[in-house]
């Protein structure tokens, strides 16, 4: 596999939420607005490509039977030093995201692509696979992240985009409105990529 | 032993003529006189949310089962009942574009992306319902008190059930029972009309349309449950007749809770499910900030249906071979010592 589909990759054949259906509780819990989906999916981005890299540095030390708690190790780390800058610097997405800052730990994309790649491999492929899993994630959750707001506040990244007598459709912004959002677009991407393999 | 009582017989087998279409319109048949009312009392505004929204589910059903390539089957008439069936809870005033937004959810998400017609665990119209309601921008539309406000019908323009939850018992004392009974009050286009309802529940009952047990056990939930709260305390609770009378009850019992694939298939099921609908109803309503809560209570109980439909009677088959008893093994024992 080239370097370069190493990276691709994760934009749409294993696109975290909507291919590989990973790590949906931050996807429907943060998505409220295009802001909060893009603060979340930039925090993982950076964890995802720091633990890959370390995973893939230290993949020969690391014994066999305690790897997961290595790796676990290595990811907090990472998520307290996002946790604390965003606190220090952004403290207004901080605020909104809220307890799924912490919750990246578990988030099952990075322990997985840990194991499922950064174990494996080199440390330069293991740093794009990051990067692009990462990128596609924060795309994803930008993507429902917008459709929720302009629809359930009627605004775009806090600008209004609805004409001024639109009165939002709140459900939207609700966990169930996020059930259904992530349920139509999982289904408009399943019918788009059976149209493409036939 | 007693066998199966079932016959398995091989084709042709005989056709009761009984067809989806055929329920349907006996359904828009039995709703007749409650639009009349509707029309009636609220003029064009309930003629126009009643035609946007059957338009708009029947839209809604055409489109999505085109978009799925699944054969368009909205000449069968159902989704034109949950249609009807959410305009008639609705007050007159509401925007069309709420019924609009409710239907397309109701009928595209709530029985279509489950499998359509059959397949639909919850009631279209119910879902569509509480979208829009438990939208917090819009849900002043759906609010009787301030939607019903420029309407000039000759009786009191105050939703009985509002009252009820704002002021006790003591407020509502100027609600004649007979007025309510012949749908002199606020509340739905169709569902305040409480007597062509029961008229045409009956008649749906009469053609074998929906099930007696359903509606009878759903008012006698009702009855029961608002009866034990009226008798250990008069002051705070209203009494039965009233809760019967006033708000979705009626439109509740005989439409909504009836819709075949959202309701048990066994006697039993149906009537601990009607029951349940009726008592979760006046609990909601004693409890809950909603002051009505019929269509809450009809949600929760279709979600119990697979495990109602398991409520049947215990059915023994026939033995395979002939039980061997230990009198039997005695016996044989004997007759073998003997020779």
């Amino acid at each position: 596999m080239s370097l370069l589909s190493v990276f691709t990759k994760g934009m749409w054949k294993e696109l975290p939420p909507f291919r590989l259906v990973l790590g949906l509780c931050p996807t429907l819990a943060v998505t409220k607005s295009a802001e909060t989906g893009l603060g979340m999916g930039l925090a993982v981005i950076f964890v995802l490509a720091c633990s890959n890299v370390l995973v893939s540095s230290l993949r020969n030390v690391i014994p066999r039977k305690v790897r997961i708690a290595s790796y676990m190790v290595i990811i907090a780390s990472f998520v307290v030093l996002v946790e604390l800058a965003s606190q220090a610097y952004f403290y207004s997405i901080y605020e909104s995201l809220g307890i799924f800052i912490p919750l990246i730990v578990v988030n099952c994309i990075i322990l997985g692509r840990a194991e499922a790649f950064a174990s494996r491999n080199g440390v330069i492929a293991s740093a794009l696979d990051g990067l692009g899993i990462g990128l596609g994630f924060t795309l994803s959750l930008t993507v429902l992240g917008a459709i929720r707001e302009i629809l359930g506040e009627g605004t775009f990244f806090g600008a209004q985009v609805m004409w001024s007598s639109f009165r939002p459709f709140t459900f939207m912004v609700e966990a169930p409105g996020a059930f259904i959002c992530l349920g139509i677009l999982l289904a408009v991407m399943n019918s788009f990529s059976k149209t493409q393999q036939s | 032993m007693k066998a199966l009582d079932i016959t398995v017989s091989p084709a042709p087998h005989c056709h009761s003529g009984a067809r989806i279409t055929g329920v349907s319109y006996n359904f828009i048949l039995a709703l007749i006189p409650a639009m009349a009312m509707g029309a009636y009392y609220y003029g064009f505004d309930a003629i126009r949310v009643i035609a946007a929204s059957i338009a708009s589910a029947m839209i809604a059903e055409a489109l999505i089962q085109s978009v799925l390539r699944r054969p368009i089957t909205i000449a069968d008439g159902s989704a034109a009942v949950s249609g009807l069936l959410l305009a008639l809870i609705l007050p007159a005033s509401v925007p069309l574009y709420l019924v609009v937004v409710a239907n397309f959810i109701g009928i595209i998400v709530a029985k279509q992306c489950f499998g359509g017609l059959g397949a639909n665990p919850l009631n279209p119209a119910l879902v569509g319902w509480a979208v829009i309601r438990i939208t917090k921008a819009w849900a002043g539309y759906l609010d009787f008190d301030l939607a019903l406000i420029n309407y000039e019908t000759g009786f009191i323009l105050q939703y009985p059930l509002a009252v009820l939850k704002a002021e006790g018992p003591a407020g509502i004392a100027h609600f004649g029972l007979m007025d309510l009974f012949l749908g002199k009050q606020a509340g739905g286009i169709g569902s305040s009309a409480i007597l062509c309802l029961l008229v045409g529940g009956i008649y749906l009952v009469l053609r074998g349309t929906i099930r007696w047990e359903i509606p009878a056990s759903f008012l006698l939930g009702v009855v029961v449950i608002a009866g034990i709260f009226w008798l250990r305390n008069s002051s705070n609770y209203a009494s039965p007749i009233f809760h019967i009378l006033a708000g979705n009850v009626m439109i509740g019992a005989f439409f909504l809770s009836t819709d075949n694939a959202t309701s048990p298939v066994n006697r039993w099921g149906m009537v601990a499910f009607g029951f349940c609908c009726g008592a979760m109803t006046v609990v909601l309503r004693a409890w809950s900030v909603y002051p009505d809560g019929v269509i809450f209570a009809c949600l929760l109980m279709s979600l119990f249906v697979p495990l109602l439909d398991k409520m049947k009677k215990k059915q023994l088959l026939p033995p395979a071979v002939s039980p061997v008893t230990p009198q039997a093994i005695s016996e044989s024992a004997e007759v073998r010592s003997a020779s």
